[in-house]
């Protein structure tokens, strides 16, 4: 009797592990960006200049809230993408890149660029061109 | 009359220079392969893509850590233990396309486009020969195109636990519209 309760445990402890791996380890979610806390808060310049300096600038892989006046807002399929521009190169307009959750779609037809917005998403690195910001979303006061 | 006639031709002359280049930086590239183990499938919005059509140079620059996976899990294990995004952030491909003169970019339609050059990935680089389609429309050029890749080419190891399991060759599709760099 008291050998089939251990068995018992034993089983049902081997299940809630497989299942907490199954759960929280395979299948754990993507972190979600849009509630994380920036790990670097600065301008969208200055992202810019510590990528330009070197490609693995502390903003790598990092959670960023960056503020700026967007130059344009770009459409493409279902992404929109806010861009900060610094410099012209041979892709045309070089800065940073920020692509917005598509929650957040329909406010950024409402951007100017003339207003300073910030942006908080994952910085995925520099291409060479420019800083990608992903995931972004709108941040208000 | 002359300075009418001078000027529409400058005008033209920089609209055909203007067209010569064509870039994104929105391009769309995914890798799929079906083993054992796991299928594996991953999408980047963010490629760089630009193309002469003078001289037919062909680039495109893609960011490793863009690639969207539907498990955190493996979109971990593909930037930290596969392609080391950190210390590799970058995949370029540069090449030439060798049959440009079949290729009409002042006329809308599709055509097979062939691509020779050299891919860097994971610190290594190898040449290689890519098969694709262009079409040509008002808006622009959709670049077309999917092609096998082994990841050992590249240097990217598999771990021993998981050999045979995971497939040896990923299909690389490719979908970029270039638009006219003004």
């Amino acid at each position: 009797m008291k050998a089939l309760k251990i068995g018992l445990i034993i089983v049902v402890l081997g299940l809630l592990s497989a299942a907490y791996v199954w759960f929280f380890v395979y299948n754990k979610p993507h972190r979600d960006f849009e509630k994380a806390r920036p790990d670097v808060v600065e301008s969208a310049r200055q992202c810019y200049r510590n990528f330009k300096k070197s490609a693995k600038a502390p903003e790598s892989g990092k959670v960023v809230e960056l503020s700026g006046v967007p130059k344009t807002i770009e459409h493409s399929d279902s992404l929109v993408t806010v861009v900060f521009a610094f410099q012209q190169g041979m892709f045309g307009d070089e800065g940073v890149r920020c692509t917005l959750l598509p929650k957040y779609n329909r406010e950024a037809g409402r951007l100017s660029l003339h207003d300073t917005v910030r942006i908080k998403g994952f910085c995925s690195g520099y291409n060479g061109t420019d800083v990608i910001l992903e995931e972004g979303s709108l941040v208000h006061n | 009359m002359k300075k009418i006639i001078f000027f529409t031709f400058i005008l033209l002359a920089a609209q055909v220079v203007s067209a010569q280049r064509y870039m994104t930086k929105t391009g769309k590239v995914s890798f799929y392969s079906d083993a054992p183990l796991e299928k594996i499938e991953a999408v980047n919005h963010q490629v760089n893509c630009a193309i002469d059509t003078h001289s037919g140079f062909f680039v495109v620059k893609i960011l490793m850590r863009s690639f969207v996976f539907e498990k955190a899990l493996m979109q971990e294990h593909f930037n930290e233990e596969y392609v080391e995004s950190d210390k590799y952030p970058n995949a370029f491909f540069k090449g030439k396309i060798t049959n440009l003169k079949e290729i009409d970019f002042s006329r809308p339609g599709t055509y097979p486009a062939v691509i020779e050059g050299e891919m860097a990935l994971h610190g290594k680089t190898n040449k290689m020969i890519a098969k694709g389609t262009f079409t040509v429309s008002k808006e622009g050029v959709r670049v077309q195109g999917k092609f096998p890749l082994k990841i050992a080419d590249y240097g990217i190891s598999v771990p021993g636990a998981v050999t045979g399991k995971i497939a040896e060759v990923m299909q690389i599709r490719t979908d970029l519209f270039l638009k006219p760099l003004k």
